[in-house]
């Protein structure tokens, strides 16, 4: 074993001296699912180059495998940057080690790239090599890192559902909101911003959502449920059922709300509420920023008090 | 905008070679006033936050002029005095420009002059094509509505935000947004009623140099889309309506271009951030006067994404069935869905799927007693990864109420009682390497009400009791309300006078009770025929038990609101 363990260093020593230059690579292995993302997010990868000798130039070449073996992606040397290692540490970025523009590929992979901008959830390799311009041949050693890859999904909200009618008497009191988790879960803590808008005599729902000052503005960790306390802000600007036009308001009251209220009445006034879930990490950064409108809100709903 | 003016030149030309046409002026106008009032104790107690703004002035002017049979200009005019954005692109702005006050969603400014066929859209516009293409938002610019016949050709461009700062002093920060120009086109034919076949365009693209300080997290954007329309209505009340959609987004347009991915000249430049990905939809049933039977589905691919709906959620499908019918002589009238939604079917990571169903029955027995009972679930499953250390999540929700309805009448009044039981579940259960934590929540909810209508008398009281009891995992809440209200006119009718009080005790666990007391008042006084004058007041005073501890033991708050505003009909 002893004799094993001396042959192996001794290899490796050989090998390092030939290759001139040694590297240290550093990964996130949680990185942005969004892979064009990853050279916008600060610590994504850093390759530190220690060159004790002449000056070197070569390129950079990555691949990347599933840790099952499978071929993701590789760089396209034809392209890459030649870079001029001089004496000392040199210590290079996701831009330099890992443009994205440069990497090509494998067929289904760039499939769902094209289609969702992030690589399929699963358990990668990530691997770094330094090649000789001109012989390409391996300056140094190639190091390899694990990552994971896991796209998140914003809160769906469930409750009120949308256009859900409510009865006043009830929700003077309390309302209850409720909505999915934000997946995959998180080790981390999770912020769940519950923001209640009125909808003004007039206003369309979109427009109140970004308008308005919000009734309700809290934040609940880690829960998907909240137990609001109305307190009388409900129905300062109720309008009568019956005047629900398109000068007095924007939503109008179908079928399926009437049939779904619990005291059947034409003559009561019913006020409009559109509510939404931010979603953010502990320190307040939300989540899926490359989506949407990049603030982390869940599709909005409706619901009416009647 | 060449084709606008000689759209609006045709327009007036009509007009005035229409000598004999009477030309009438109607609509409403009116203004508000908003003032809020919240007074905390003791000191230094900043446990409850402000709803309102402190004050507000709203002004509204939407007068219709209509000359002859075909020409007829609405406008619609209504903006508030202070900004008050909380979320979207202006969140946190407080001195506008006249360009951020002009788009800023609080306000609108819009004319659309329409003769026979041609309609003009200026200003401020909701426009909405379609589900799959332009969007929920409002967009202030310039565009036209052609229907000569069957024939359907809509055009417009606008700005839905202008360029903002980000600004993260003083505070609330100002969250910043680019300048976002928007074009859309469609073209089709409808027969109302009958059919509808359309292409829609429509694309969106952020200003980068729009601004001096890019916000934080916000990104400037880009997308084309495109989709098509086929509508079919049937006799018997049997219908279909589809559309299909592809959409063309670069999510940051700071990227470098694309080699690998494919442009879609001159409309888009592929970035390294751009995707592509298709949507559609499909609806289809039978609507009848005692039922409807319906089916809709929905998918929504992961890289569909369109600037013009930004809280449009991707990748998901979702397929719902419902109904509706009238049964006994229509003295039983039921509503019921069910259906599942499926999110993260890309494939990027774990799916998540989602059970939904409603159902609400509602029977009138007799004169004198009804029952309504409503049931609502939802189950929500994400597998999870043991590989990717992702735990799996199982939550379900369950509602169920059920209200049975007591009417009585006798010579001078009717009766009516009623009792609303309503039991809410929701159970949350994530699994991480086989161990399942599960939290359970329980809502029982009680409400007797009791409104009696008097024939000869103009007082219209109604009362109500509720109880409130909701455990969760080492938590209590409790509360009991009990409220009373009271409406009559007066002053011959001139005046309508409403009000209501409301007095809740809540409990929290172990702690001692909370108070709460709420009164409010309506007072509306039409002057004349054409002038009202609305006013609403109310007031909140809520006093903690010893649940926030010291030094917040009976904290207590004062908040108030005032509305009053003047309308004019003409």
């Amino acid at each position: 074993m002893k004799k094993l363990l001396i042959i192996s260093s001794f290899l490796a020593i050989a090998c390092t001296c030939c290759a001139q230059l040694t590297i240290n690579l550093v990964l996130n292995t949680k990185p942005p699912a969004i892979i064009s993302q990853w050279a916008s997010t600060a610590g994504t990868v850093t390759l530190i180059v220690n060159n004790q000798q002449a000056p070197r130039r070569a390129k950079i070449k990555v691949t990347i495998t599933t840790v099952s073996g499978d071929a993701v992606a590789t760089t396209d040397l034809t392209s890459a940057t030649i870079f001029l290692f001089n004496d000392g540490n040199t210590i290079l970025n996701t831009t330099s080690v890992f443009p994205f523009e440069l990497q090509r590929f494998v067929g289904k992979y760039q499939n769902t790239i094209n289609k969702t901008g992030a690589l399929p959830a699963d358990n990668y390799m990530f691997c770094v090599e330094l090649i000789d311009p001109n012989s390409a041949g391996a300056v140094a050693a190639k190091q390899c890192r694990n990552f994971i890859v896991a796209n998140t999904q914003l809160p769906v909200l469930m409750m009120p559902y949308n256009e859900q009618l409510l009865d006043q008497r009830k929700a003077n009191t309390a309302i209850i909101f409720r909505w999915t988790p934000l997946t995959p879960a998180q080790q981390s803590s999770i912020n769940y911003r519950l923001q209640v808008f009125e909808i003004l005599p007039g206003q369309q729902p979109m427009q109140a959502l970004r308008a308005n000052q919000p009734i309700v503005d809290r934040v609940i960790t880690n829960t998907t449920q909240f137990i609001w306390q109305p307190q009388g802000i409900l129905h300062a600007y109720a309008v009568s059922d019956t005047t629900t036009d398109s000068t007095n308001s924007s939503v109008q009251i179908t079928d399926k709300m009437k049939s779904n209220k619990i005291f059947p009445s034409n003559s009561q006034k019913i006020s409009k509420y559109i509510w939404t879930i931010q979603t953010t990490n502990s320190q307040g950064v939300p989540y899926n920023q490359t989506d949407g409108s990049g603030e982390g809100r869940s599709e909005p709903k409706i619901f009416i008090v009647q | 905008m060449r084709i606008f003016f000689i759209i609006l030149i045709c327009i007036t030309s009509k007009v005035i070679a229409q000598k004999k046409a009477p030309v009438s002026l109607s609509g409403t106008a009116g203004i508000t006033y908003e003032g809020y009032g919240l007074n905390r104790n003791p000191t230094g107690f900043t446990g409850y936050q402000p709803r309102r703004p402190y004050n507000q002035v709203r002004f509204n002017f939407n007068p219709i002029i209509k000359a002859g049979k075909n020409f007829n200009l609405p406008i619609n005019i209504n903006f508030a005095a202070l900004p008050t954005n909380f979320a979207g692109p202006y969140t946190g702005i407080k001195k506008p420009t006249f360009g951020q006050f002009i788009t800023n969603p609080s306000n609108s400014f819009g004319l659309n002059p329409t003769y026979k066929w041609a309609e003009l859209q200026l200003g401020t516009q909701y426009l909405k094509y379609s589900d799959l293409s332009t969007g929920d938002i409002a967009i202030f610019g310039a565009g036209f509505v052609l229907k000569p016949g069957d024939f359907r050709i809509k055009f417009f461009t606008g700005k839905s935000q202008q360029g903002i700062d980000y600004a993260p002093t003083p505070l609330p920060a100002v969250q910043g947004a680019f300048k976002r120009t928007h074009y859309m086109f469609s073209i089709g034919k409808e027969k109302e009623g009958n059919y509808l076949v359309a292409f829609n365009f429509a694309k969106g693209k952020d200003d980068i140099a729009s601004v001096a300080t890019p916000p934080l997290t916000i990104l400037p954007q880009e997308s084309f889309a495109v989709s098509m329309q086929v509508n079919k209505f049937f006799k018997k009340g049997f219908y279909i309506t589809t559309e299909i959609a592809d959409a063309i987004f670069t999510k940051n347009e700071n990227d470098a271009a694309s080699v690998t991915i494919k442009s879609f000249k001159p409309f888009i430049e592929a970035k390294n951030s751009t995707v592509q990905d298709a949507a559609a939809q499909i609806s289809l049933g039978k609507k009848s006067k005692d039922l409807d039977v319906g089916l809709t589905a929905k998918y929504i691919g992961a890289g569909f994404q369109v600037t013009g709906y930004p809280y449009l959620q991707p990748d998901k499908f979702d397929y719902t069935v419902n109904t509706r019918f009238n049964a006994f002589k229509k003295s039983t009238n039921v509503v019921a869905s069910i259906g599942q939604r499926v999110n993260n079917i890309s494939n990027t990571t774990t799916k998540a799927k989602q059970f939904i169903g409603n159902l609400n029955w509602f029977t009138q027995v007799n004169d004198k007693f009804s029952f309504n009972i409503n049931f609502n679930n939802f189950g929500f499953n994400s597998n999870g990864s043991t590989t990717l250390g992702i735990p799996s999540i199982k939550n379900v929700s369950t509602d169920a109420g059920f209200t049975p309805t007591y009417t009585w009448v006798n010579t001078s009044m009717s009766n009516t009682i009623s009792l609303n039981y309503n039991y809410s579940n929701y159970k949350e259960t994530y699994i991480l390497a086989g161990v399942p934590t599960t939290q359970l929540n329980n809502t029982h909810t009680a409400l007797l009400s009791y409104i009696p209508v008097y024939f000869n008398k103009t007082l219209s009281p109604d009362f109500s009791a509720l109880y409130f009891y909701n455990t969760a995992t080492a938590v209590k809440i409790m509360f009991t309300t009990l409220s009373a209200g009271l409406a009559m006119p007066v002053a011959k009718n001139k005046i309508k006078l409403r009000g209501q009080l409301q007095y809740t005790l809540g409990k929290l666990s172990g702690f001692s009770a909370d108070n709460n007391f709420i009164a409010s008042a309506n007072v509306d006084y039409a002057i004349n025929k054409k002038l009202t004058w609305a006013n609403y007041l109310t007031t909140n005073y809520y006093k903690y038990g010893n649940q926030l501890g010291n030094p917040f033991i009976g904290a207590n708050y004062l908040e108030s609101t005032l509305r009053t505003g003047l309308q004019v009909k003409f």
